[in-house]
């Protein structure tokens, strides 16, 4: 009986196993072996052992560009939004009529695909023309040149990253919705005002959610491709390239696929230790019902 | 969160709100005022916050150009539909195999399946590249689809947990009424994870009919383009003037953002259990 159940075990993950080891497992090996040599594409590769990594970390200025501007862009939209979609998520949440048209208001430009909005932030951001400019030239202010700039040009894909703040509003609102309401009620007994119900009851039950939300936020900020592709193309003068961007380049423009596997094995390892100091330091700040249970 | 709100604080509320929808929602009126510009307009590039003019034939112009938009539309249903299919099918199977049955080498692979979560797409991007290289899949959806056959850790990390909450007295029921595995997971566990099921069918929905760059790196040709990337041929394909059709490319936008409304409203009871047991269960 137990045999047949490991067999049922085996045949019921198999299609995990497999696309493990055929998408994940070998092109992983494969892809720390290309990172070793230099590839056109077309000739066979040549081995050159950490002859990539040593560009990558000593010549490779733009690489160094790519990183900062993933950090700069990644950690800022993500602080910002977290915070954002907080305030929006406790004003939702209070119990007044017409919270859940509000909450659809806001969730619209979420559902907006980024080919779509990247599209649309093109024409938004226009120098002269665009919306954003005529908006502030009504109170006065002479608006920044947004794309074409190397100072602005960041701030620009922030802006349109805050667009969709109502994706994680979404979430923290249902995270809200289940803290139990007899929290609130005891807590309006001993005289807490709602900014102290805020800070001591509604924050420490979300972190969870928050805490899940950085953790995915932060490996998708890493991962930025399409905004700019789309956008800015990485200019001007690489102000706004990321690290996909520049990886996408040098493997699918400049046919430098050894090059780019060594750029994508330090995103790995990127990734790796900030999820690594994400996870540690959680028991810092987040807070789990379960604890006290036990 | 107080029971009892008082009027001044009502107010700041609702101001604040509709304040924040009508600074959201501008864009979007913005791109249908581009999307009913005439070309002159377009060409000019003098577009007004509330539409002046009301060229609805735009939106069938769209579907008469050089490239083919339907034709766009048609393989991201293709795409949408065999991905969802894919997630569906593998996803349910293994998160029972890894929520209910015993068997050696369980735990470890169950930790390999969560690590994986945290490894970026780009570091098996080119080996992926190269395998569907050879097996001749490029141009084709088949290396957008495929991969979906064999599930997505996320996926069968939330269905797991689903799984779990479900008690084991209904299997071992099921196991007396001489129910197999196999009639386990597709008679008792299946139906019962529906909205589970319908989460999934939705976030995978989502995820690949935005997809932009699978399709940037495996679809050389304008006719086999889902439509996201249609979209971005259409945005850089210059017409004479050389400046890209706006009115058409936000008619576009328009036809690419409607099926994620409409799934959104539909949607959304689903998505929102799913959003918290996702939250809350990712880190116990």
């Amino acid at each position: 009986m137990k045999k047949r159940e490991a067999l049922w075990f085996y045949i019921m993950v198999s299609p995990w196993i497999f696309g493990f080891l055929v998408f994940t497992l070998g092109p992983m090996v494969y892809s720390a072996y290309l990172s070793l040599t230099e590839w056109d594409l077309f000739n066979a590769p040549k081995f050159v052992g950490l002859q990539n990594y040593i560009d990558l970390f000593t010549k490779d200025r733009i690489f160094w560009k790519t990183v900062g501007n993933t950090f700069y862009y990644g950690l800022t939209s993500m602080v910002l939004g977290m915070i954002c979609a907080l305030l929006i998520a406790n004003l939702l949440n209070k119990p007044l009529p017409g919270m859940r048209v509000y909450r659809t208001l806001l969730y619209i430009p979420a559902t907006v695909p980024v080919v779509a909005s990247s599209l649309l932030f093109i024409r938004l951001l226009a120098p002269d023309a665009g919306l954003v400019n005529q908006f502030l030239a009504l109170f006065g202010i002479d608006g920044p040149p947004w794309l074409l700039s190397t100072v602005w040009v960041k701030p620009a894909l922030i802006l349109m990253s805050l667009w969709g703040v109502g994706g994680g509003v979404t979430l923290l609102v249902a995270g809200m919705k289940g803290i139990p309401m007899e929290f609130y009620e005891a807590a309006a007994i001993d005289g807490a005002n709602s900014r102290q119900q805020f800070w001591y009851i509604t924050l420490p039950m979300l972190s969870p959610v928050i805490f899940f939300n950085l953790v995915m936020g932060l490996i998708g900020s890493l991962q930025t491709f399409t905004e700019v592709y789309i956008v800015t193309g990485g200019g001007p003068n690489n102000a706004s390239k990321m690290i996909v961007p520049y990886l996408f380049d040098n493997a699918f423009r400049w046919y430098k696929m050894g090059y780019a596997s060594a750029i994508a094995w330090v995103l790995f390892f990127i990734a790796l230790i900030f999820t690594t100091l994400v996870f540690r330091s959680s028991s810092l700040w987040v807070y789990y019902e379960s604890e006290v249970k036990k | 969160m107080n029971l009892n709100i008082r009027l001044p604080e009502k107010i700041t509320t609702y101001a604040i709100l509709t304040a924040l929808s009508a600074l959201l929602g501008t864009p979007l009126l913005y791109v249908f005022s581009i999307a009913l510009a005439s070309d002159q307009t377009t060409y000019l590039a003098k577009f007004t916050l509330l539409p002046q003019e009301f060229h609805f034939e735009n939106f069938i112009r769209i579907f008469q150009m050089d490239l083919n938009f339907a034709r766009f539309f048609l393989n991201s249903l293709t795409l949408v539909f065999f991905a969802i299919i894919g997630q569906l099918v593998s996803s349910s199977m293994v998160a029972y195999g890894f929520a209910r049955l015993r068997a050696p080498g369980k735990n470890i692979l169950f930790m390999i399946l969560l690590s994986t979560m945290m490894i970026p797409g780009e570091v098996t991007m080119i080996p992926s590249f190269m395998l569907f290289r050879y097996l001749g899949w490029i141009n084709t959806l088949l290396p957008l689809i495929v991969p979906n056959f064999f599930t997505n850790a996320f996926n069968v990390f939330l269905l797991r947990q689903f799984i779990a909450r479900i008690p084991t007295e209904l299997d071992e029921a099921a196991q007396i009424d001489g129910l197999g595995y196999f009639g386990i997971y597709y008679r008792i566990i299946l139906p019962m994870i529906r909205p589970a099921l319908i989460a999934i069918a939705i976030n995978t929905f989502t995820w690949n009919w935005g997809w932009f760059m699978g399709p940037l790196i495996y679809i050389n040709d304008f006719d086999k383009a889902p439509l996201a990337l249609g979209l971005q041929i259409l945005s850089a394909t210059s017409s004479s003037a050389q400046v890209p059709p706006w009115n058409l490319v936000m008619v576009g936008s328009l036809l690419l953002t409607l099926p994620m409304l409409v799934t959104y409203f539909f949607g959304q009871k689903y998505m929102d259990e799913f959003g918290v047991i996702g939250g809350s269960a990712a880190i116990k």
